[in-house]
């Protein structure tokens, strides 16, 4: 066996056997990894010391916190009970406690916010997707007609991008008042930047070929990006347009949180000011309206991916 | 024969060719369905926009003029409780830390529990997964909402909201690549008679680490981003500041915080990436 | 070594679905004997190794070794067998991003106390064991490299000090050289011939070339589509009992099942088989 001689540590004083040799090139080994695992953990310490203690993260409140969290989900559970689960409204109108109409004494006010929270998640969704569209060609760095387009195109995707749509939301509600708008326009903005980066890096990805082609026909600047790049990238930037859509969903039904429509001012209403079945009753809803979405959307990408691939 | 010029093209050769290829040319129905999709797009969106009265947008002016002024004229700067606001954002940092160490703690044992290599129990997988569906489902704001009327205002909602979320999403991820690891070097440690902790220890744990440690790290930059709006519930850190000084209509100082949060979500982007790099870097050789 | 015993396959059977891997398997393998079995890809060899390190469960029959049925163990029991009974892999199965020294000390894991095998924390005997088996193996420069680093060849014979590490009684190989080259596949076979000379270890090899069985091994085991149709000495085995095991028509020839391992003189069988 030709490579059986030892190499590097063999040349070092002490003994020659392999086992020594190991030993010698191991302890080589660990002194040198040594000092950078003490300065890692060490690092590693002091922020975990400074965020407990700047997060006040101490035992003792923890201990005193955390049996309140299990009373707290105790206190939102209904209270149904099986004989009375399915009886409906009496004469008087009023339902009979332990039924499921009496713990979802506002199911159709819950319904109808939810379908306000998705009708406003597929508004935001299409107008981010379109300003991302728009912006995805002079933000790609192989597509854009001048450095300066590209540069103000990308600066402009991350200030969309950057800003977390809650905070967009708030200022929207200051400046045009509590309602959807509020929450329509902060969650395109985000959905803008967010996709407008995608599609970006998609048509970064995209080959030249059919825009040389339509360049050597006489082709305009929009006209290389409609006719060469676009029928490229759609399924792409169709699919990411549905997970966006996805996301979106999730966003605005909390969006609410600071007046700006859908699902989550009554979300906010309720577990601010009550400690009973009405948290559970809304948030089964909102979880559901995710989940049903969520299939839907996939069930649709896998669809047109599949007729893509034809 | 000579190619025509595209002007002495007439309606009768246009019939003539269309009869030739039908399929070159599209019928009525075949535009009607090319179309219908934006057009129905477009119709919804301005629809919606009434609908949800857009109107409002063209009244704002004033406000909005406010609000844009409170974004340059910035009034009593020193009387701006700048130690809040700095505290505010440590908080914030150390939410994110704390909630995505906890959470990667918590999944590294869930991750297991769901995944289908390493449970063979069909029944625990399917309750494990269904748990982290839901607190995947919910959002993590909701979850700080709910955390603060559990055990009060403050940080330490904000680091279990971060945790629990965190828990739903990255154990499901974990799962994913546990899944995926190459079967080949678990068989090897398994058939020397290792015990099922040891063979997760060398088997699967040194495939799986360095990926639950970049996805770990991805996830802490997230967080760190969206800890700086937990506090709009109440749930610690800037956020708090923030909607403290919105409800008290002090715009300037409101632009202030956020222009540093800007700069620290992009900070901590930066870092991030750093530190991925060169955990990463110095993973692979 | 510990006691001699003689390993004994009864009618070992292993269904998956409607198809029969391995077919009432009969086979008594005496210590310290070098077993090469041939067959096609598919013909079960794989399986019967498999079930032998209990890998996978046998569908029915018996293990015996010595006294003790290994297809009946569980747990503990069953850990104990597979490292009494080393295997080696095609592929050869090492933790890639462990360091080399580390994969030959999972060899050790069954002895190891649960806190150490946590920690990874290994006593300089244990380390200075694993080195001695790469060095034997030539391996033991490579010792603090990650697995993953190494070409084919090199893994195959850190997977080899592995077992070596695990002081085996038996050495099951699963096809070990079918994804090396033939100067590598030669460095392989010499090693577990080898072992098998110098230590007494048992060696049951799966082979899918024919000269390489003849080489090395005492006995030659033919399997088909899940049936031993061959059991005896290589010079039994005729070109026409060759034939057989590989299903080829007549133009069936030996070098077409041949790596070209130079190899070394035939080895004769050193006991009769029974």
């Amino acid at each position: 066996m030709s490579d059986a001689t030892l190499s590097g540590a063999a040349t070092g004083p002490g003994p020659t056997d392999a086992v020594s040799v190991f030993e010698r090139h191991r302890a080589e080994l660990r002194a040198s990894k040594r000092v950078w695992n003490i300065i890692f953990l060490a690092a590693f310490l002091v922020c975990l010391a400074l965020s407990i203690y700047v997060s006040r993260f101490y035992p003792d409140r923890l201990a005193e916190g955390v049996p309140r969290i299990f009373e707290y989900f105790g206190t939102i559970l209904p209270s149904l009970e099986w004989d009375v689960l399915f009886e409906g409204r009496d004469a008087s109108g009023r339902a009979v406690p332990g039924s499921l109409t009496f713990w979802y004494t506002d199911f159709w006010d819950y319904i109808e916010l939810l379908w306000e929270t998705i009708l406003m998640a597929i508004t935001a969704t299409l107008i981010g997707t379109a300003v991302a569209f728009v912006m995805s060609f002079p933000a790609a760095a192989n597509l854009a007609p001048n450095s300066w387009v590209y540069w103000f195109s990308r600066r402009f995707l991350e200030i969309c991008r950057g800003i977390p749509e809650i905070l967009l939301a708030l200022v929207f509600v200051f400046a045009i008042g509590i309602g959807p708008l509020a929450g329509v326009l902060a969650i395109a903005i985000h959905s803008a930047g967010a996709l407008g980066k995608l599609f970006a890096e998609v048509n970064e990805n995209a080959s030249n070929r059919p825009i040389e082609g339509i360049a050597a026909v006489g082709g305009n600047w929009p006209e290389k990006m409609i006719y060469g790049v676009a029928p490229q990238v759609m399924p792409n930037f169709f699919s990411y347009a549905m997970l966006r859509f996805e996301i979106n969903v999730r966003a605005s039904s909390i969006i609410g949180f600071v007046g700006a429509g859908g699902i989550g001012a009554e979300l906010n209403r309720v577990i601010s000011f009550y400690s009973d079945d009405r948290v559970l009753a809304v948030l089964i809803l909102v979880v559901l309206m995710v989940t049903v979405i969520d299939l839907i959307s996939e069930d649709i990408r896998h669809r047109f991916i599949g007729k893509e691939n034809f | 024969m000579q190619m025509a010029s595209i002007t002495t093209v007439d309606t009768d050769q246009v019939d003539a060719a269309r009869a030739a290829h039908p399929g070159a040319f599209r019928t009525a129905w075949d535009e009607v369905k090319k179309w219908a999709p934006w057009v129905i797009a477009i119709v919804y969106v301005i629809g919606s926009l009434i609908y949800f009265d857009i109107g409002r947008l063209f009244d704002a002016s004033e406000r909005a003029l406010r609000l844009l002024r409170a974004m340059f004229v910035w009034q009593d700067m020193d009387t701006w409780q700048y130690a809040n606001i700095y505290t505010g954002i440590a908080q914030t940092l150390a939410m994110a830390f704390l909630g995505t160490l906890l959470g990667t703690i918590g999944s590294l044992m869930v991750g297991f529990l769901a995944a289908k290599n390493v449970m063979p129990f069909r029944v625990v997988r399917q309750i494990v997964r269904r748990f982290l569906d839901i607190l995947r489902g919910i959002d993590q704001l909701v979850w700080g909402l709910v955390f603060v009327r559990a055990v009060g205002l403050g940080p330490l909602a904000g680091v279990l909201a971060i945790f629990i979320s965190d828990l739903g999403t990255l154990s499901k991820l974990y799962s994913e690549s546990i899944e995926n690891i190459d079967r080949k070097q678990v068989e090897g440690v398994r058939a020397t008679g290792a015990g099922p902790l040891a063979v997760i220890r060398y088997g699967y744990l040194p495939q799986v680490l360095p990926v639950f440690i970049s996805q770990s790290l991805y996830f802490w930059e997230s967080n760190t981003r969206s800890a700086t709006i937990l506090g709009i519930v109440g749930a610690g850190g800037i956020g708090m500041i923030l909607i403290e000084r919105f409800r008290a209509q002090l715009y300037d100082q409101v632009f202030f915080v956020v222009l540093n949060v800007l700069v620290l979500i992009f900070i901590i982007d930066w870092l991030s990436k750093r530190i991925r790099l060169w955990a990463i870097g110095e993973k692979s050789h | 070594m510990g006691t001699r015993s003689m390993l004994k396959l009864e009618k070992l059977t292993r269904r998956f679905g409607d198809n029969v891997a391995v077919n009432a398997a009969n086979i008594e393998i005496p210590d310290g004997q070098m077993v090469g079995i041939i067959g096609k890809s598919g013909a079960g060899k794989s399986t019967l190794l498999r079930l032998l390190n209990r890998l996978i469960d046998p569908s029915e029959g018996q293990i015996l070794f010595g006294e003790e049925d290994i297809a009946q163990l569980k747990g503990k029991d069953l850990r104990k067998w597979r490292s009494d009974c080393a295997m080696i892999f095609q592929q050869f199965n090492l933790v890639g991003r462990l360091d080399v020294v580390t994969n030959v000390l999972t060899g050790r894991l069954y002895d190891l106390p649960a806190w150490r095998s946590m920690a990874q924390i290994f006593t300089p005997r244990e380390r200075a064991f694993a080195v001695q088996a790469l060095d034997r193996l030539g391996m033991a420069h490579t010792a603090m490299q990650r697995a993953e680093t190494l070409s084919g060849g090199q893994q195959q014979r850190v997977a080899i000090a592995r077992a070596l590490a695990q002081e085996p009684k038996i050495l099951l190989a699963d096809e070990p050289i079918a994804s090396l080259d033939p100067m590598n596949a030669k460095i392989v076979m010499d090693a577990l011939r080898d072992i098998n000379r110098n230590d007494g270890i048992t060696v049951i090899c799966n082979l899918h070339t024919l000269d390489t069985a003849r080489n090395y091994c005492d006995r030659i085991i033919g399997m088909r589509d899940g049936k031993i149709v061959f059991d005896g000495t290589p010079n039994l085995l005729t070109t026409a009992m060759a034939r057989e095991i590989y299903g080829a028509d007549h133009e069936f020839d030996e070098a077409s099942t041949s790596t070209s391992l130079g190899g070394p003189a035939p080895v004769q069988p050193i006991r009769e088989t029974a």
